[in-house]
């Protein structure tokens, strides 16, 4: 298994993890009985959208704001109220703020990854990554547990992936777009529609052809499943590419325009709008990447004109978008980055930016069983890691894919069968569902 | 045996994560049930009562100890904002740092007068008041290490820190047998004074594949599935791997191999010990298409092939890949390689010429023709490295004139006739000192240091101090545009003068008319690479001048960096990329070599001997040692021949393996006993496709100029956006961005089967006039021009395709009226179908029938094929025989076998067009998985 190292000393097989002790979450059984008892939601998702912010958004400038702090952790931004009494949120966010009740924030979310790399892979997959194994993303694990039809992609990744099926194999990568939409035109992933002059027969003609000449590798095993990887892709491409459900449901362009303003106008907001098309259309996973949150220099400037207007339009936009086609319950939602930033602002830039900072975040959660309208965790008066027990990024995935209806414990083998369980630590966050 | 009991239990134990305070508890009570050894005694017993009256060192024992405990542990102190305001250095190794940290004043971390009441011993002791839980025992050996340092002054020398000679780890290899299987290691460390210690206690220990050894955090290892691996022991600034490995079958008595070569003698021996049985050597045919992909990035042609299976010489593998080697693919694929380490992209490369996309080109070209020389790899290296803007003594004018005619359209046949190429120092990722120790360790070392610049490296001996030295080697070399020497100034302004140029024109406006100036075959100056050597003496003597001032005397100081593993100084009062460059090549250097032969080797392999290959450290050992040794050395003796380093692996029985696999090797990926099919990069994907779908004449003209393909890099414009090509980009060729080899992907897509499918390239292929559909449709005598799109039939199409969108457009608004409104409707839509009808009529194709529109609005409303006027009679079996046999040459290099044959046949009888039937066998041949994946 490819890997590389980087700074953050994973090789070493960390026993003496400090101060971490898993939140105070659910067992599987307890929280059916808790469903049952309907002392917690049963709303179940089916599909799921995931937002990733890849760079690590500032929480203290976001989601969680200090303004009592000293000046040098307090930043420039003021906290604003929300739709729900006794939230407040980031001045530069007033979209979000108008749409609060649709979602849950967690504060205090902690772990102790501080290089990109790594850290994306932990909250791409609710796992700490190991050397000798690489963890499926949560594309890749509903793929698994949810196939979906062929003409349309189990997941896809707008534009890129931020991590791969892992252990679980090539098969359940997902379709990455490769590029964005644009507002008010049309969109289509290339190779989809087909060209003039050859019908669908003509495709499946060839298609036969080909099934009966691509023998060579029939019976051939192979670790990394690329064989098995190219089959599946195979299937898909054919059915994706003589079917018009794939090609309708990546056309933004074919929404009303009002609906689709709802969602501003960048290409991340449109990704958002692509992102519940999909979903409407049957795909499992959507992923949309909005980069740009390392901000080691210049932090306030560049949050306040490019990130926080980008996120607060496409999320709110999403969330009020979801509820209006009635899909919220059936679709969770789960937007994070890979760290925070560090409570003290550095002096790199005039103003001063923010560094890598694990130990404390934010996540965001909606949809399916999730009650929005809260907050779950805290930070302690400087932002600076958890105020009491921490949220971990496995509690997280752990929760995720109780929203979808997943086991979090459920056992997978590795190709040389090596049991592995889905999220190791994690446990369910009852509050979410409550 | 005792204590190996007594381990193994706490082994189990601390699975369920037991605290390392266990350990010791246990230790110490071990101490007493078990006779002295006559040896250096165990931390654990040194340390086992308090007052045994040894001193313990601040280096050898209380910092290694706090790593131990895990203190200095990225989630604890090790944090760069510290724990409870009180921090370490990640890892240690930063002595003076972490002992400043531990004596900060009023902290009472350590309180020397009030020795119990140290907060290092007060805090780890007790886990309600310290955050991190309890790590050791109050009056356990830990505390007793930490106490008896503190109660004798907690004094640390920064002058005297100790050089660790060796780290000796025993077993120093684990062979286990069984699942379950137990052992314990032991470390001794020896210092330069002379003395040696157990240190096995104060070790940190990690596994790189637990599922095949794991180790817990008393460096106790237990085997679980068979395989191999390294566990790695820490110490100090030592890093040392310990080889485990579990046979898969019963390991084989190493057998004398007769005339094999030292490549397949050094691979057999580790198979042997892990009792895997190599796979036979391949075909000839799956070997002519291995081969030629992997040194030319190139499909070999149809008569190659022919000629190939049926030379009977015994020799004739050796013979093809020396003619591969001399053919100009060769040199442009691996131009392309070593423009991915090097880090060729043209984004970052922006502004340094006047005029975009030609710095990469020139970078490409400078390297392409070195390779095809084959100039010794070291060479090529050190016309890098050591590059000056100017060919020997060329004048600025000169210089200008030479590189004004580089930048024109074919000029970078003459840049590449320079000497150096100092392009790769004017890239805007690698202008700061940090940037460049970190860039130049991954292309010439495959050395990751750049965690280095923060902390200790975690896997590897370098300290932060080491990458900040070996990053001030950097701090004279200055290269940007605008650059001129202080004397070439005045001539600067006399050229833009000349030009008409005012001096006040600058930026974006500048460029464009040194552009224009320079297509108009005139002379625009250049910015050149300079090396500040003055400033660093100036620097010197302005300091010393300073302290005349205060009446003080100084020396004169130069200031000086050092390469990574040398003490020694190098002062940049001189350019030091010459003693770098002296330093790459010296046969003591431990990376050089091996970094270029690894890669080269992944190239053929698909993975490295060291994986990842820009990985090399302590922790992450090859696969094989005595392999990489064996090519590396060999380069070396041979003067850096990189075509003896080819034609040494190509040759090799490793090399060409069958890809089919035994029992004991099918999950085997890194000790090379079969070949491990893998999807082919980027650049060989597309040109493959090219070439398959050429026309015979086309292929060869292509094969010889090059024109069009993705290894020249011509197409490949990094960063460029607009200009990209899609293929590449879903294939996944490297960004060169990043310092990484992972910036090159061979995952395949969902994608990427869409576009072999589907994409508009694909169609535009198989439909060429000059493509191998339209020559074979010649040789079947149907009439060319049908199977061929031309531009009327383009045009007719996006006619056809624009009508199709409006009538389809029209019904589903027909669809969602009211039934009233439609009955209104109906024979004004009737009659628009009747005309859509005719015209398509007319063009060929046929419409759907209307109630069948209206049904199923989504269903494609034109289902028809390109119509051709076939003449039956004049296909013969035979014609078509040669035609399939083509394809398969052409797409797999292999001939049809009977079941194929047969089937290809049976798909042309069914068919009504042939024409047809010979682009869906080519389409369905480059979309078998025997087309992208190595085998």
């Amino acid at each position: 298994m490819r890997f590389h190292t980087t700074c953050d000393g994973f090789r070493r097989r960390d026993m003496l993890k400090a101060g971490c002790i898993g939140f105070g979450g659910l067992t599987l059984s307890q929280y059916a009985r808790l469903t049952h008892a309907g002392q917690v939601n049963s709303n179940r998702a089916q599909r799921a959208i995931f937002i990733e912010l890849p760079g690590g958004p500032s929480h203290l400038d976001t989601f969680d704001l200090k303004p009592g702090a000293p000046d040098n952790i307090r930043g420039t931004f003021k906290p604003i109220s929300t739709n729900v009494a006794g939230i407040q949120i980031s001045e530069h966010l007033p979209k979000l703020a108008a749409v609060a009740d649709k979602f849950a924030i967690l504060r205090g979310v902690s772990h102790t990854l501080a290089a990109h790399q790594l850290g994306r892979e932990y909250v791409n997959t609710g796992s700490r990554p190991i050397p000798s194994l690489e963890y499926p993303s949560y594309g890749a694990v509903l793929s698994k547990e949810r196939p979906g039809e062929d003409d349309i992609p189990s997941q896809v990744a707008v534009p890129k992936a931020g991590h791969g099926p892992g252990f679980l194999g090539i098969r359940y990568a997902s379709l990455e777009t490769n590029s964005m939409p644009q507002f008010g035109q049309p969109y289509a992933v290339r190779g989809l529609s087909l060209s003039p002059g050859i019908g669908v027969d003509e495709v499946q003609k060839r298609q036969q052809l080909l099934e009966k000449l691509d023998r060579r590798f029939a019976e051939f095993e192979e670790v990394g499943g690329l064989v098995d990887g190219l089959d599946r892709f195979g299937e898909q491409a054919y059915s994706m590419i003589t079917s018009p459900r794939a090609r309708k449901a990546f056309d933004i362009s074919q929404e009303p325009v009002s609906f689709a303003k709802l969602f501003g106008e960048d290409p991340f907001a449109q990704s958002c709008l692509m992102a519940l098309r999909l979903v409407e259309s049957g795909v499992g996973l959507v992923s949309v990447q909005l980069g740009g949150w390392d901000t080691h220099a210049d932090n306030f400037t560049k949050l306040k004109d490019t990130q926080l207007p980008k996120l607060d339009a496409g999320l709110s936009g999403l969330l009020a978008g979801l509820e209006m086609r009635g899909m919220l319950e059936t679709t969770a939602v789960l937007v994070t980055g890979e760290f925070g930033r560090t409570p003290k602002i550095n002096d790199r830039s005039a103003e001063g930016g923010r560094d890598h900072y694990p130990r404390c975040m934010f996540m965001l959660m909606a949809g399916g069983g999730v009650r929005g309208g809260q907050v779950i965790g805290e930070s302690d008066d400087t932002a600076a890691g958890p105020r009491n027990e921490a949220i971990t990024p496995d509690d997280v995935a752990a929760s995720f894919y109780w929203n979808l209806g997943i086991d979090p414990t459920i056992e997978y083998q590795t190709n040389t069968g090596r049991p592995i369980t889905l999220v190791r630590d994690g446990k369910v966050i009852q509050q979410l569902f409550s | 045996m005792q204590l190996t009991s007594q381990i193994q239990v706490l082994s189990i134990r601390q699975s369920v994560k037991v605290s390392v305070v266990i350990i010791g508890l246990l230790a110490s009570s071990i101490v007493s049930s078990r006779a002295l050894a006559t040896e250096s005694k165990t931390a654990s017993e040194r340390f086992a009562l308090p007052g045994s009256g040894e001193v313990p060192s601040f280096q050898k024992h209380v910092t290694p100890l706090l790593g131990r405990l895990g203190c200095n542990g990225r989630s604890c102190h090790g944090s760069f904002q510290g724990r409870g305001d009180f921090r370490l250095s990640l890892f240690g190794y930063d002595f003076k740092a972490d002992h400043e940290a531990l004596m900060a004043e009023n902290t009472g971390r350590v309180d020397i007068d009030d020795v119990e009441e140290s907060l290092i011993l007060a805090k780890p002791i007790d886990a309600d008041m310290h955050e991190g839980g309890k790590r050791m025992e109050k009056d356990g050996w830990q505390y007793n290490v930490l106490r008896a340092w503190i109660s004798a002054g907690a004094k640390f020398d920064a002058s005297e820190v100790e050089q660790l000679e060796d780290l000796v780890v025993t077993p120093n290899e684990i062979r286990f047998t069984n699942a379950n299987e137990h052992v314990q290691l032991k470390v001794v460390a020896h210092w330069a004074d002379g003395s040696s210690e157990d240190v096995t206690e104060l070790c940190r220990f990690s596994s790189n594949d637990d599922a095949v050894a794991a180790i817990d955090e008393s460096g106790h290892v237990t085997s679980g599935e068979t395989g191999d691996t390294h566990v790695v022991v820490y110490y100090d600034n030592a890093v040392v791997p310990i080889a485990a490995l579990r046979p898969i079958a019963t390991p084989r008595e190493s057998q004398q191999l007769v005339n094999a070569k030292p490549i397949d003698v050094a691979v057999a021996q580790k198979l042997d010990k892990l009792g895997i049985i190599p796979s036979p050597v391949c075909s000839d045919e799956d070997f002519i298409r291995r081969v030629s992909l992997d040194v030319t990035g190139t499909l070999p042609s149809p008569d190659e092939v022919r000629a190939f299976v049926t030379d009977s010489s015994s020799d004739k593998r050796a013979h093809y890949i020396d003619v591969l080697l001399e053919r100009p693919t060769y040199a442009a694929w691996w131009a392309t390689r070593f423009s991915d380490w090097t880090g060729n992209n043209e984004a970052e490369l922006n502004n340094v010429l006047p005029g975009r996309n030609i710095a990469s080109k020139l970078w490409y070209e400078w390297l392409r023709e070195r390779l095809a020389k084959n100039v010794p790899y070291d060479e090529i290296v050190e016309g890098i490295v050591v590059a000056k803007s100017r060919d020997g003594n060329e004048d600025y004018g000169a210089y200008c004139d030479a590189m004004s005619e580089a930048c024109r359209p074919g000029g970078e046949k003459s840049f590449a006739q320079r000497d150096g190429m100092p392009l790769y120092w004017a890239r805007r990722n690698f202008r700061q000192p940090t940037e460049r120790a970190i860039g130049f360790a991954y292309t010439f070392l495959g050395v990751r240091i750049e965690c280095a610049q923060c902390h200790k490296h975690p896997f590897d001996q370098w300290s932060k101090n080491d990458f900040d030295e070996f990053s001030k080697l950097f701090t004279p070399i200055k290269m940007n545009q605008g650059a001129a020497a202080k004397e070439d100034k005045s001539e600067e302004r006399e050229m833009l003068a000349s030009l008409g140029v005012s001096a006040s024109t600058k930026g974006n406006l500048l460029r464009k008319k040194l552009a224009e100036s320079l297509l108009e075959g005139k002379t625009v100056p250049f910015g050149e690479l300079m090396v500040d050597t003055v400033t660093a003496t100036q620097r010197a003597k302005a300091q010393v001048a300073q302290a005349k001032k205060k009446g003080k005397k100084v020396n004169l100081r130069v200031p000086t960096g050092k390469i990574l593993g040398d003490d020694s100084e190098v002062e940049l009062n001189q350019d030091p990329r010459m003693a770098l460059m002296r330093w790459l090549r010296s046969p003591d250097n431990p990376y050089f070599a091996k970094a270029v032969v690894n890669r080269v080797w992944a190239n053929y392999f698909g993975i490295g001997i060291v994986d990842p290959t820009d990985d090399m450290n302590l922790a992450n050992p090859p696969s094989n040692s005595s392999l990489l040794d064996y090519l590396a050395n060999g380069l070396m003796d041979h003067d850096f021949d990189l075509k003896w380093l080819h034609r040494e692996i190509t040759t090799s029985e490793t090399y060409q393996r069958s890809a089919e696999v035994n029992e004991t090797n099918r999950l085997d990926r890194r000790n090379f006993s079969r070949h491990v099919p893998r999807r082919y990069p980027a650049e060989v994907v597309h040109d493959a496709v090219l070439m398959a779908t050429l026309s015979d004449e086309q292929a060869d003209h292509v094969a010889e100029t090059l024109e069009g393909m993705a290894i020249t890099d011509a197409l490949s414009i990094y960063g460029a956006g607009k200009g990209s090509v899609f293929a590449l980009d879903v294939f996944g060729r490297s960004t060169r961005e990043s310092n990484c080899d992972c910036d090159r992907s061979d995952s395949p897509s969902l994608l990427q089967s869409v576009y072999l499918r589907n994409d508009v390239d694909i169609h535009r292929r198989l439909a060429d006039r000059s493509g191998w559909v339209t020559e074979s449709c010649k040789k079947l005598g149907i009439a060319p021009e049908v199977s061929g799109v031309d531009k009327a039939k383009e045009e007719s199409n996006k006619r056809i395709g624009r009508q199709k969108q409006f009538f389809e457009a029209r019904i589903k608004e027909f669809n969602n009226l009211p039934p009233k409104r439609q009955e209104q409707m109906r024979s004004k839509l009737m009659a628009q179908y009747e005309k859509f009808s005719t015209q398509l009529a007319a063009d060929g194709e046929t419409l759907l029938p209307l109630a069948e529109m209206l049904k199923n609005p989504d269903q494609p409303s034109i289902d028809a094929t390109l119509v051709e006027p076939t003449d039956m009679s004049t296909l013969k079996t035979e014609p078509i025989n040669v035609i399939v046999e083509d394809a398969y040459l052409r797409t797999l290099s292999r001939f049809p076998n009977q079941e194929e044959m047969q089937t290809s046949l049976a798909f042309f009888d069914e068919s009504q067009s042939k024409g047809e039937a010979v682009k869906s066998l080519l389409w369905a041949l480059l979309n078998t998985k025997e087309f992208i994946i190595s085998h």
